[in-house]
């Protein structure tokens, strides 16, 4: 026991001790902050409202509406006093001849005097057919785009209401789209969240698992390829037997990604609860920083990812171990760890069925298999009230793969750390493990 | 009680047989040359000894105990023929790390790694990282891994391979140091001279064979005064063309200045030194002696490559 915790030390110090740890430990909270208030930050900032010409060649009011409508549009909440659009309604009956003349000075820079950033063409056959134009510069942007569809929409919906003699108003009061407060209830209890902040917690953790997984497995793999290739591996062998060296290696490895992701959760939780004063520092208005709103981390949900944590990363980091083991050299090692990697990216995607249909029976046969329950478990219970039962199976089945892999892996571990040269065939393989 | 015991002990990998029905017995104290060439099975034997590789057949015993050999550990140092270290790590640490996988308290190995830093001229590089240290010295370090947790036995795989004279004499001193205190030390070779001037009693294997084994004085023993030392003052080129002559040299050693001769069966020492003096050849020395383990290594296994190397095991 003593051998296996100077091993599993000397695994965390040394790598503790690494440049490559203390950068990657500081990067994280600067990457945590950035991602977090750099939108923010921007969507705080003044952006110049666009430039809009109504080239007008329609008949009635279609013409005042959009101008009205585009005049009204503001970035951000309502009440906020930055307009989207800056207009110029242009009244004309040779629509075609103006329209080239705009076009023309289109995304010209010369700032003396104002170019339009785009035209929005108005005819009366746009009206019947309901196909408007628009011509500029930002058409590439999604979000521009669905804000001015969004706004010509409303402006032809009401000119051609009231074309039909119906007053705008009132179709508009009784089509007014309604807002649906979700709030999450496990066992009877309400647990305060709120849908979209279960599943911003499900897609959270289902990343973190998935690059500490890779991160974290590949240093086993290449630690181990290290000691072999350094041959430090033989005079260990002859202190401790494989399975203590590869389980030390392990944990060793492990302990130092929780020990990581630990400091990067204790970041991430300062930052967020102290978003708002923070974001006061930048000059952000309050009402930026008061939308933000962070989930909140039940006590049962952590403990059933930090359990699947623990065991998805002894599967796999297992299995790197083996693959570590049985090359000689890291180009080796690229080839060779694809099966594994493949498996966590599988683990990955599960994702996807899981949150379409939590409760479906694909979902449910994925809790069970072992190589990818670390991420479809956690992800099901933290959207969907799990039975005890199906989670406790889940575990056991998890943690018999552990088993399965760790057996399997130390016994390729025993042969591969003392075989130099080309890396064996599968079926040398399937005979280092079949041996006694 | 024999430190170590091996009865049978055959190792097979794929394709070909390392280690074929080997039996030996390393006795008490004193010094054991496991000797044989390149590829002869030392390495493979030593580490079927340790516990590191599992034996096909036979069995291995090791300070009394036949199935656990790892449990040993703490009585066992170990010097592998490939070293390595991690070259991260700073020396002082790694030596401690090392102690510590053989049982040792951590305070005990800082202690007793200071020591023999210090006595083997390292004291001043224990806070530096192994990379920065010249190949000799990481050997000493390793060296001092092997030992610093004072093993009743102590293996050494090729020890004296790689290292510039000084180096190797510190190491032999400490060797031989070590077997004084009554504490055995077996360590193969596949130089004679350093096993000749060192051990006590000798193991002899080729293609994973035991070819002869005993202590050295009785081997020489056995082998009789069939062998004349000769030393050359003058025409060194005649006594060559006489030492070709099957009928009075069977085997020869020749180094140019100085030779080593098996006389051929039925010739005598008389007959071989009539011929040198008739053909004018100075000779300084002419001595009917004990052969030399170089001469008895290849009467027994043979001069040249008497099998083809395995390409595997090159």
């Amino acid at each position: 026991m003593r051998k296996l915790l100077a091993v599993i030390r000397r695994e965390f110090i040394e790598r503790v001790r690494t440049r490559a740890f203390v950068l990657s430990t500081l990067l994280g909270p600067v990457f945590i902050a950035l991602t977090l208030f750099l939108p923010l930050y921007l969507s705080g900032r003044q952006t110049a409202p666009k430039r809009i010409v109504i080239l007008d060649g329609a008949s009635g009011g279609l013409g005042a509406r959009v101008d009205s409508l585009l005049r009204a549009a503001h970035y951000g909440t309502d009440e906020s006093p930055r307009s989207k659009y800056e207009v110029e309604w242009l009244r004309t009956t040779r629509v075609d001849e103006v329209q080239d003349s705009l076009v023309r000075s289109i995304g010209l820079a010369r700032s003396t005097t104002p170019h339009p950033d785009g035209v929005v063409v108005l005819t009366d056959q746009a009206l019947d057919s309901g196909t408007l134009r628009y011509l500029g510069s930002n058409v590439g942007s999604p979000t521009d785009m669905d804000a001015l569809q969004g706004s010509l929409q409303a402006a032809v919906l009401a000119e051609r209401l009231s074309r039909a003699n119906l007053d705008p108003e009132v179709v508009r009061r009784a089509s007014s789209p309604i807002r649906l407060e979700k709030s999450k209830v496990t066992a009877g209890r309400l647990t305060g969240e709120s849908g979209e902040a279960s599943f911003f917690l499900a897609y959270v953790m289902t990343f973190v698992l998935y690059f500490a997984l890779l991160i974290y497995g590949i240093q086993v793999m290449s630690s181990i390829l290290e000691e072999k290739t350094s041959r430090v591996v033989e005079v260990l062998a002859a202190s401790l037997t494989p399975l203590q060296l590869m389980l030390g290696k392990i944990v060793g490895v492990g302990a130092v990604g929780l020990f990581q992701l630990t400091l990067w959760a204790a970041a991430a939780f300062y930052l967020t609860t102290n978003l708002g004063p923070i974001l006061g520092l930048m000059h952000v208005s309050p009402d930026v920083a008061t939308s933000a709103s962070v989930p909140s981390v039940s006590i049962d949900l952590l403990l059933v990812f930090l359990t699947f944590f623990v065991l998805g990363f002894f599967l796999y980091a297992g299995l790197y171990a083996a693959v570590g083991a049985m090359c000689s050299s890291y180009q080796d090692t690229q080839q060779a760890n694809m099966p594994v990697t493949m498996g966590i990216v599988a683990g990955f995607m599960c994702m996807f069925p899981i949150l379409n249909e939590p409760d479906g029976a694909l979902a449910r046969v994925l809790t069970m298999v072992p190589f990818v329950a670390p991420f479809a478990t956690p992800l099901r219970y933290s959207i969907t009230p799990l039975p005890l039962g199906e989670l406790l199976l889940s575990m056991l089945m998890t943690a018999l793969g552990v088993l399965g892999v760790a057996w399997l892996a130390s016994r390729v571990y025993r042969i591969g750390i003392l075989a130099y040269g080309k890396r064996p065939s599968l079926r040398e393989v399937a005979r280092w493990i079949a041996t006694g | 009680m024999p430190v170590i015991v091996l009865e049978g002990v055959t190792k097979r990998f794929a394709g070909h047989t390392a280690v074929e029905a080997l039996s030996l017995e390393v006795p008490p104290g004193g010094i054991y040359g496991l000797l044989g060439r390149n590829g002869a099975g030392k390495t493979t034997t030593i580490r079927m000894i340790l516990g590191i590789l599992p034996a096909d057949e036979g069995t291995v015993t090791l300070l009394g105990n036949s199935t656990n050999q790892r449990s040993l550990s703490a009585r066992v140092g170990y010097l592998p023929e490939e070293r390595g270290l991690y070259r991260k790590m700073r020396v002082l640490d790694h030596l401690v790390f090392l102690g510590e996988t053989k049982g040792v308290t951590r305070p005990q190995a800082r202690r007793q790694s200071r020591a023999w830093l210090g006595r083997l001229g390292l004291g001043e590089w224990e806070k530096r990282k192994v990379e920065e240290l010249s190949k000799g010295m990481q050997q000493k370090v390793q060296f001092i891994g092997s030992l610093l947790h004072e093993p009743e036995l102590l293996i050494l795989d090729e020890p004296f391979s790689g290292l510039d004279p000084i180096s190797s004499r510190e190491m032999r001193d400490t060797v031989v140091e070590i077997a004084r205190q009554g504490r055995t030390v077996l360590f193969s070779t596949h130089i004679m001279e350093q096993a000749e001037r060192m051990c006590d009693r000798i193991a002899i294997i080729a293609d994973g064979r035991k070819v002869l084994d005993g202590s050295l004085a009785d081997i020489k023993r056995e082998f009789g005064t069939r062998y004349v030392a000769l030393t050359f003052t003058r025409n060194a080129a005649a006594a060559g063309q006489i030492l070709q002559d099957r009928s009075l040299a069977a085997r020869v050693n020749d180094y140019g200045a100085t030779a080593e001769v098996e006389l051929a069966a039925g010739a005598n020492g008389e007959a071989l030194l009539r011929a040198l003096v008739a053909a004018d050849v100075g000779l300084g020395r002419f001595e009917l002696v004990e052969p030399s383990l170089q001469s008895i290594f290849e009467a027994k296994v043979g001069r040249d490559s008497a099998t083809p190397e395995d390409p595997a095991h090159a």
